[in-house]
């Protein structure tokens, strides 16, 4: 019997005609936008987790300490701490010769090393939020060997911000395309409702079970949602292909990310998902009024 | 309602000080007022009376498209007042009803038209074809199976109509006015095959507003006038 209400959706969603295809777009317009700004938003977590695992703090000492393992092992007891390395003042020269790479030869002229020696501290998780990180920065001022603190991790969650900004914005316009969609699918089952009516009438007077009368209704919706949700991914992929090598260098150059991902597979089922089940719900708003009539 | 419980039912139809009142506002209208009556398994029995007598009304009682304002109203053993909405289903599954307006779903064809009553019932796919088929030959319109309700007689329509009330081998027939469309012929046409489906072994429950026919069927006669069951012979 399934096959056949299937069929009797479909026939229906011919019925809608005009309104069915408005609904079908905008549940298109709304999954796009919510994927695309999903692509984006994720694309940017992983940037800012990529920074987050490469934020180091770097404590300038005053003088080589005598008793440097006493210094580093007090300092990796710290739980904001995930782990610290001494960088001596010829490791320090060594460091800057490499970075400055052809120019090298002007750190040779330099009569003495003037670099100070270092302890380079990777912030745990807890330390690596912005008050944990301010207070691992206060602490470490508070340590006798201390010449000066650097470091810090507000760019980064600067850059955090506007990722929960993109994926907000998403989720905004998103649900606000979504809730014309649902209201859409709601007005073409509507009209279904009233072409169906005469086979609706037919269906009660013959015994038809209820689920048998409301399930091409409810079908034909969900058949909008999912055909909205499989062209929305169609034209994000299309969208990706095509914008992918030209965003790719620009990221790169901004935060650091070496490709733009598209979406992941669960991302990509849960909207189909989602597709599904907005025109679902507009099915079921449609036919929400009839419900209340129970058998006739 | 198992179909054994069907069968079983001797008494079809019994109604029992059945009244109902349609309130229009302020404005309370008596459609039916103290009716009483049975039918047994096997019983051609005529309803009829004049337009307004009711007729409509007491057989919408009995496919429970309405309820009574009083009384009891039982078909096939079942009372109507308590039965819920998959019960209804199941008691509207071994009727069979017609109208005046057959009712066709007009963008089907007439096959389509009967083998929709079985699918939306459920019946397996291997034997709609063949079921659609015994009930067109059974109203004589084989023939006319692949065409369109647009394309039929008035009279072809109403026999397409009593295909679809009794493809699925109804106990009981509920007639309202079939033949009150047609013209002489075409209405001895659909009442040869509601006689033929009563020899089948289907009660029926024939409503009309022309006297004469009630009175050419020489069957039990009930006679409602202004809600009221005045005579009940035959």
């Amino acid at each position: 019997m399934f096959g056949f209400l299937l069929g009797e959706a479909l026939r229906d969603l011919r019925r809608a005609g005009r309104v069915a295809v408005s609904a079908v777009v905008l549940i298109t317009l709304s999954l796009a936008a919510l994927g695309g700004f999903w692509m984006l938003s994720a694309n940017l977590g992983r940037a800012v987790s990529q920074w987050r695992d490469r934020v180091r703090i770097i404590v300038y000492l005053k003088r080589d300490p005598a008793d440097v393992e006493g210094v580093l092992r007090r300092v990796r007891e710290w739980p904001e701490v995930a782990s610290a390395a001494f960088v001596g003042r010829a490791e320090a020269l060594s460091s800057l010769k490499r970075v400055l790479g052809k120019d090298a030869g002007i750190v040779d002229q330099l009569a003495a090393n003037p670099l100070q020696s270092s302890i380079e501290v990777r912030p745990s998780a807890a330390g690596a939020t912005p008050e944990g990180a301010r207070a691992l920065i206060e602490r470490l001022a508070t340590l006798p060997e201390t010449e000066e603190v650097s470091g810090g991790i507000e760019w980064v969650e600067r850059l955090a911000q506007w990722q929960r900004l993109l994926a907000m914005v998403g989720l905004g316009v998103g649900s606000l395309l979504a809730l014309a969609a649902i209201l859409t699918v709601t007005t073409s089952t509507t009209l279904v409702l009233h072409a169906r009516r005469h086979e609706t009438e037919i269906m009660r007077l013959v015994g038809a079970p209820e689920v048998a009368i409301r399930l091409p209704l409810l079908l034909q919706g969900m058949i909008q949602g999912l055909l909205g949700a499989l062209i929305a991914m169609g034209l994000l992929a299309a969208a990706y292909r095509a914008a992918a090598p030209w965003f790719a260098p620009l990221l790169e150059r901004l935060v650091g990310l070496p490709e733009v991902a598209f979406l992941a597979a669960p991302a990509v089922v849960a909207l189909i998902a989602a597709g599904a089940v907005l025109g679902a719900l507009g099915g079921l708003l449609a036919l929400r009024p009839a419900g209340h009539g129970g058998a006739r | 309602m198992t179909p054994a419980a069907i069968i079983d039912a001797v008494v079809m139809i019994e109604l029992h000080r059945v009244c109902k009142v349609y309130h229009v506002g302020p404005v309370s209208i008596p459609a039916l007022s103290d009716v009483s009556f049975s039918l047994a398994k096997g019983e051609f029995a005529v309803l009829t009376g004049p337009s307004g007598a009711g007729k409509t009304t007491l057989l919408r009682l009995l496919y429970r498209d309405d309820v009574p304002s009083e009384g009891e109203v039982h078909v096939l053993g079942q009372d109507l007042r308590t039965l819920g909405g998959r019960r209804v289903a199941a008691l509207r599954r071994s009727l069979g009803v017609v109208f005046q307006d057959a009712k066709l779903l007009p963008g089907r064809t007439v096959y389509e038209n009967i083998a929709f009553v079985l699918r939306v019932t459920g019946t397996p796919r291997r034997q709609i074809t063949a079921r659609a088929f015994d009930a067109l030959r059974a109203v004589g319109l084989s023939a006319r199976a692949q065409a369109y309700p647009a394309q039929l007689s008035q009279g072809e329509a109403q026999r397409a109509a009593l295909a679809r009330a009794i493809v699925r081998k109804p106990a009981l027939l509920l007639a309202d006015e079939p033949t009150g469309n047609l013209d002489g012929d075409m209405a001895a046409e659909v009442l040869d095959v509601i006689k033929d489906v009563w020899q089948g072994g289907t009660t029926v429950l024939f409503a009309t507003h022309q006297a004469p026919l009630a009175a050419e069927l020489g069957r039990r006669t009930l006679t409602l006038l202004g809600g009221r069951l005045v005579k009940d012979e035959g």
